[in-house]
């Protein structure tokens, strides 16, 4: 006890601090746009005062904005650690299993077909259908027990279907904007959203949190050893059920609006993890606050960086994620090295 | 003295013949007439705006093929009337195969098979996109002179300047700020057709104020804070298709552009630069009616 109690109050500042940043940062994500508004004028306009102009930019404009990406950040987040501590492995994230990638097939389905007005709930349902499949085939090709490598290829390959089929809709979509159109949101954008956006994911996010954060305790169990879990009355093969069904909640509602956003869920838990130590169940919510920063500060950055036409937010956490994940790689090179020998 | 009494005899002769000589001439051009269609220049088309001035200023018979999309609900500027001519794939093939006098193409799309199509012997006459309504006008004739009709192109140019006047008369009453704006908030910018009709029928183009003179994106913020009167938009339907149409029905721009401060101007009137800008010019009057009584 005497060394845990310092770790403890550590948790928690960090918990603290990360909630502090959190709210900055979204209220950041209100002050930036291409329209200048002092701070004050943002608070002012977000409490109903100020001019009906300054009131539509920051009530309607910038606020679902930083709602979406408060949301989506912190379900990446939140499921990058819960798939790291369910199949015990560092690499594990969404992204690098192509749920996003599977997910944005669903919906890039729906609009390229024209079945569906992009702000209905048809394009949610089938993100998170194919976000659900796409894991589920993921863990069943590679098996229980899969090591890096086989989880990494087995990923790899269902993101290359996934972006096979997105191409293939495309192709045959008759709506004439239909390739520029999903090229743009392939790459991941908050622009432009708003509340009909949120209404559309919220419910999935936060249903997806939910499940994911009821398992808590259970992924403590899991990173004792699989046997160990079972002897402490955890059920593995539903828990796993479980954690697919609460990623492909939360990816899936989170891409149907957004397009793909990667790494998110890669980053974050490592982030965490030096702070808060390897416990599974107490790195799911600091990882869900840092997957909420790091998403705002990418909004903002996004807005902030010149350019002639809005850098996509999506691009942008990949340029920081893929040579995160090589470092990663390269940490791991033992481990994967000794997979192939 | 012998012209002197010759002349008036001779010129009561021809009073009294003309009738006679008239009917002649008008059977003789009659014939010739019919001799010349055949005459007349044969003509395909492997563009969508050639097309249109084809169709219109040529006589059917003139008129070889058109253009792959010709027929397209969407894109094309009279698809029952295309049903009366033959599809073209738009390569070089069938074009070839139909060995007519003249292609007409777009000087900007197709360049390959315009370049085989002109190294296969075929005279080929290229058109530009037009940009504004005087391209319109030129375009016309340059199609008139092709078919050899160049009649009828300067009556389509008359039916436009009437166009022209009617809307402009219809604004004059209430000089409004306009900004044409397109799926994901695009804002064309220097010369271009839509900016050439707001400007000949007297709105005022409210694009140049967010300074995109390439053209570019405008943010949401920057429309509301722009505040033009009124917003130029192709289409008014609630159905967002896609993210790119669903920026036009966000909720900040509803608000101050409800239907009511919308003008709606289908994309397929002004595609091109051919006679649907008369049906554009006439549309721009109802709405700007509807918008604004």
């Amino acid at each position: 006890m005497v060394t845990a109690a310092p770790a403890a109050r550590r948790r928690t500042i960090a918990t603290i601090a990360l909630v502090g940043l959190v709210t900055l940062l979204a209220l950041g994500s209100l002050g930036t746009g291409p329209v200048k508004l002092s701070p004050l004028t943002v608070l002012d306009a977000l409490f109903s005062g100020g001019s009906d102009v300054q009131q539509i930019i920051v009530r309607e404009i910038r606020l679902p904005r930083a709602i979406l990406a408060l949301a989506i950040g912190a379900i990446l987040g939140l499921s990058g650690a819960a798939l790291q501590g369910l199949l015990r492995n560092p690499l594990a994230s969404p992204s690098l299993f192509g749920a996003p990638q599977s997910a944005a097939f669903g919906a890039v389905l729906m609009i390229s077909l024209g079945w569906a007005d992009v702000r209905s709930w048809a394009l949610p349902v089938a993100g998170i259908t194919m976000a659900f499949l796409s894991v589920f085939v993921l863990l069943g090709i590679a098996g229980r027990n899969a090591g890096l490598l086989l989880l990494i290829l087995a990923g790899l390959a269902i993101s290359s279907l996934a972006g096979a089929a997105t191409a293939l809709v495309m192709n045959l979509s008759p709506n004439p904007f239909a390739a520029l159109e999903i090229a743009f949101w392939l790459l991941g954008s908050l622009e432009d959203r708003s509340f009909r956006h949120v209404t559309l994911a919220l419910p999935f996010i936060v249903a997806g949190a939910i499940l994911l954060m009821s398992q808590r305790s259970a992924f403590r169990a899991l990173s004792l050893g699989e046997e160990t879990a079972q002897s402490l009355g955890v059920n593995v093969s539903r828990l796993r059920l479980l954690v697919i069904l609460g990623v492909a909640l939360g990816v899936g509602g989170a891409v149907a609006v957004t397009g793909t956003i990667g790494f998110i869920g890669l980053i974050a838990p490592h982030l965490m993890r030096p702070i808060i130590g390897h416990d599974p169940a107490r790195l799911l919510i600091p990882s869900a606050l840092t997957g909420s920063a790091l998403l705002l500060a990418a909004d903002i950055a996004v807005r902030l960086i010149p350019s002639t036409t809005d850098i996509k937010v999506g691009v942008l956490t990949s340029i920081i994620g893929v040579p995160f994940f090589l470092y990663l790689i390269m940490r791991e090179r033992r481990a994967l090295g000794g997979g192939v020998a | 003295m012998f012209h002197g009494s010759v002349m008036p005899s001779y010129r009561a002769k021809c009073e009294r013949l003309w009738p006679v000589v008239a009917a002649t001439i008008a059977l003789l051009a009659g014939t010739s007439l019919q001799a010349r269609a055949a005459d007349l220049p044969r003509i395909a088309s492997i563009n969508l705006c050639t097309d249109q001035l084809l169709v219109t200023l040529a006589d059917p018979e003139q008129v070889l093929g058109l253009s792959p999309y010709a027929r397209d609900p969407f894109r094309s500027w009279d698809k029952d009337k295309a049903k009366a001519f033959r599809l073209l794939s738009g390569e070089a093939e069938d074009v070839l195969a139909l060995k007519p006098d003249v292609v007409v193409a777009g000087r900007f799309t197709k360049r390959a098979t315009r370049e085989l199509l002109k190294e296969k012997g075929l005279k080929v006459a290229e058109f530009d996109p037009a940009r504004s309504l005087d391209d319109v006008r030129k375009q016309l004739r340059q199609m008139g002179a092709l078919v050899k009709h160049p009649d009828r192109a300067e009556a389509e140019i008359a039916k436009l300047d009437t166009a022209i006047a009617q809307a402009h008369a219809a604004v004059q009453r209430k000089p409004l700020r306009v900004l044409a704006v397109s799926r994901r908030g695009w804002v064309s910018g220097g010369e271009n057709l839509t900016t050439s009709l707001l400007s000949a029928v007297g709105l005022r183009n409210a694009g140049g104020e967010l300074g995109l003179k390439a053209g570019g994106f405008a943010s949401l913020e920057a429309i509301v804070t722009l505040k033009p009167d009124l917003l130029l938009v192709t289409d008014n339907t609630d159905f967002a298709e896609d993210e790119g149409r669903a920026f036009l029905l966000h909720p900040a721009l509803e608000k101050f552009y409800p239907a009511s401060k919308r003008l709606v101007l289908p994309e397929r009137l002004t595609a091109c630069g051919g006679p649907t800008i008369v049906e554009a010019l006439d549309r721009l009057t109802t709405e700007i009616s509807r918008v604004a009584p």
